[in-house]
């Protein structure tokens, strides 16, 4: 059995940071490992160390030399290789939305030929939500999304999904298929040191957009990047200092003004 | 974390790595509970195999399943431990440093394969037992004897002052082989649950409270002659120390660096007459005063992970780097302290807590004056104590 993890180098940004155009500067930026993608990372290392058979865990991430490292991290975890794609054209793409990173992602899928991709549900900072499911669409998968909990056989994965209001669904998917992993699925594990040795001596595969058999124009799309801007925040806080009673007073003023009565 | 003159921009990427983990583990393993463990006078003792399976311990040693991590990554790795608790840290430089080092350095095959394996993952817990309620400075003064008996030696006397010493299975145990000529030291590998070994906890201890603390009654207690260390001489206990030392000049690194973190976040949040403290002149020369401080306290210590990774380093470097990063990381928990005024000598913040710890690391493994003493007869040729 193969396992592909879709992850994500994402960017942090500073508490406080500036915007210049399109863009937030490096320096206000830190970049991690996707968190909904550590879930993903260590349901596909439980489901290599749970089965009888042998299953081989790959992970695959579009991005610059620097996010090696986030993926040494997986490979650290228990992943057995990796895959990188970049290119110069991927590096001046202003915006790589969901259908132009599924259309990657779909030729490295393809060439791999997984029974299971794994990918979080979301990425934590563009937060479009959507690559997983786009993914299942260009490979032709059977999808799920928003997985809380995963039960695997030879030919199905029994989910269960989180859907709004706290409702919940219990649904199986045959394989293959792709699954968007949400955080709590799992308690992902620290990377021993050991781990993290073994990591630097595992395959981590560079491709370009060529490479993929890809033509520059697979990153065309309807999405463009038209501006950034910080949310005005348009609630006022006000703070009561003083005794309970002074505070309560106040309190009970805010209260009255707002229309709140018990008479 | 302060790291002004970007030392850490210089690592590779398995150290960074290995830092990242150790950081990660240490604010969501060790930071949520310390000051609750601290106040309660109770080592978080889910850390111990927690850590094991991290490869915490001694990560620098080679074979058994250990994974040989380069010294420098070793050193982050105890400066990140220390960072949130010097207990967490001496923990983790006794079971390597004091423990599976001399195995490792001076053991039989068989006493490697035996403990090693399971002294790394945390299943076993080993301490070091050297000093003596009337020994301390001075150790090679020891009164605690080992006399041959049939195939071992029988063990008397008491050693104190052991991290572990009541949760061991194993202790380390130095004593004079009076059978021999000339009664010289020899280290003996000694279960803890055999007849005449008793352990005690010292109790109501003022620092390094997150951390277990004991002493260990010998009592004509017999051990196997498969459990003695191949090594004659101080040069066995001492060159542990070394190791461990090495250790402690990272670590006192990282209890500054988290006062430091703590009272630059205090200073730039907390306001008094309209402004943030860290607007005020007397709190800036606070912080630019730590800063530099452990900026240079960090240089030795990378200097020595240098020279240790290619066998020059000489223990004398390591008192240097033991004594002043330690009295730096002293002064500068308190400077923090009072720059967080009341707050500061709470268990919310710490400070405080880093601060009476290092009132135990200013004066273990090898107090500052000793260790003043062995520079003094390094630069002189003189010794001052022999």
């Amino acid at each position: 059995m193969k396992v592909l993890v879709t992850v994500k180098e994402v960017a942090n940004v500073a508490d406080d940071f500036e915007i210049e155009g399109l863009t937030i500067p490096e320096q206000f930026l830190e970049y991690d490992l996707n968190e909904w993608d550590d879930y993903a990372v260590e349901a596909a290392v439980q489901i290599a160390e749970d089965r009888d058979e042998d299953v081989e865990v790959v992970a695959v991430t579009v991005g610059p030399e620097r996010s090696e490292e986030t993926v040494r991290m997986a490979l650290a975890k228990g992943v057995d290789r990796a895959v990188r794609v970049w290119d110069d054209t991927l590096a001046e793409a202003a915006l790589v939305g969901p259908t132009a990173m599924a259309r990657v992602l779909a030729a490295v899928a393809e060439a791999e030929d997984p029974d299971l991709v794994l990918s979080g549900v979301q990425a934590a900072d563009d937060g479009f939500g959507a690559t997983g499911v786009a993914l299942a669409e260009h490979l032709e998968y059977a999808w799920a999304a928003v997985v809380n909990d995963l039960e695997l056989d030879d030919e199905t994965a029994s989910v269960r999904r989180e859907l709004e209001g706290g409702v919940e669904e219990l649904t199986s998917v045959p394989l293959p298929a792709v699954l968007t992993i949400q955080t709590g699925i799992n308690d992902p594990r620290y990377a021993s040191l050991r781990g993290i040795r073994q990591a630097q001596r595992k395959e981590l595969d560079v491709r370009t957009l060529a490479d993929l058999g890809l033509d520059p124009a697979v990153l065309d799309d309807d999405l463009t990047l038209t501006g950034l801007a910080r949310p005005e925040s348009e609630s006022d806080a006000t703070l009561f200092e003083g005794s309970a009673a002074d505070t309560a007073d106040d309190l009970e003023t805010v209260l009255r003004d707002a229309g709140v009565s018990a008479e | 974390m302060l790291d002004y003159v970007a030392l850490e921009a210089d690592l590779d990427q398995e150290e960074r790595l290995i830092r990242d983990t150790a950081r990660e583990f240490v604010d969501e393993e060790v930071r949520p509970d310390i000051g609750e463990h601290f106040l309660d006078g109770t080592f978080p003792r889910e850390l111990v195999t927690e850590m094991g399976e991290l490869g915490f311990y001694a990560p620098n040693l080679d074979g058994y399943g250990l994974p040989n991590v380069s010294e420098r990554a070793y050193g982050l790795l105890m400066q990140e431990l220390e960072a949130g608790d010097s207990g967490v840290r001496s923990m983790a430089s006794v079971q390597g440093a004091l423990v599976m080092y001399p195995i490792h350095a001076f053991g039989t095959p068989d006493q490697k394969e035996r403990w090693l394996p399971a002294l790394g993952r945390g299943e076993a817990v080993g301490c070091f037992g050297l000093t003596e309620p009337e020994h301390g400075s001075n150790p090679s003064s020891m009164a605690t004897t080992a006399e041959r008996d049939g195939d071992g030696y029988r063990l008397s006397g008491s050693k104190t002052w052991i991290t572990n010493a009541p949760i061991a299975d194993v202790a380390v145990v130095w004593a004079r082989d009076r059978s021999a000529e000339g009664s010289p030291v020899r280290g003996f590998l000694v279960e803890t649950d055999r007849d005449g070994v008793t352990t005690q906890a010292i109790h109501e201890k003022l620092s390094l409270r997150a951390s277990i603390t004991g002493e260990i009654g010998l009592s004509n207690a017999w051990v196997p002659e498969e459990d003695v260390l191949d090594v004659e001489g101080m040069k066995g206990p001492l060159s542990c120390l070394t190791q461990a030392r090495y250790g402690i000049a990272w670590g006192a690194v990282g209890a500054a660096r988290n006062c430091f973190e703590t009272a630059r976040e205090y200073a730039t949040e907390r306001e008094q007459f309209g402004r943030p403290i860290g607007s005020f002149q007397l709190q800036q020369e606070k912080l630019a005063e730590m800063a530099t401080r452990i900026t240079t306290a960090q240089l030795l210590a990378h200097r020595l992970a240098d020279l240790k990774a290619r066998g020059d380093l000489r223990p004398q470097q390591v008192s240097m780097a033991k004594r002043n990063n330690v009295r730096m990381a002293r002064e500068e928990s308190r400077r923090a302290r009072e720059m967080l005024g009341g707050n500061g000598i709470t268990a919310d913040y710490p400070p405080m807590r880093h601060l009476a710890n290092m009132e135990t690391v200013y004066t273990y493994e090898g107090t500052h004056d000793i260790h003043s003493l062995i520079l003094g007869e390094d630069l002189t040729g003189l010794s001052a104590f022999e």
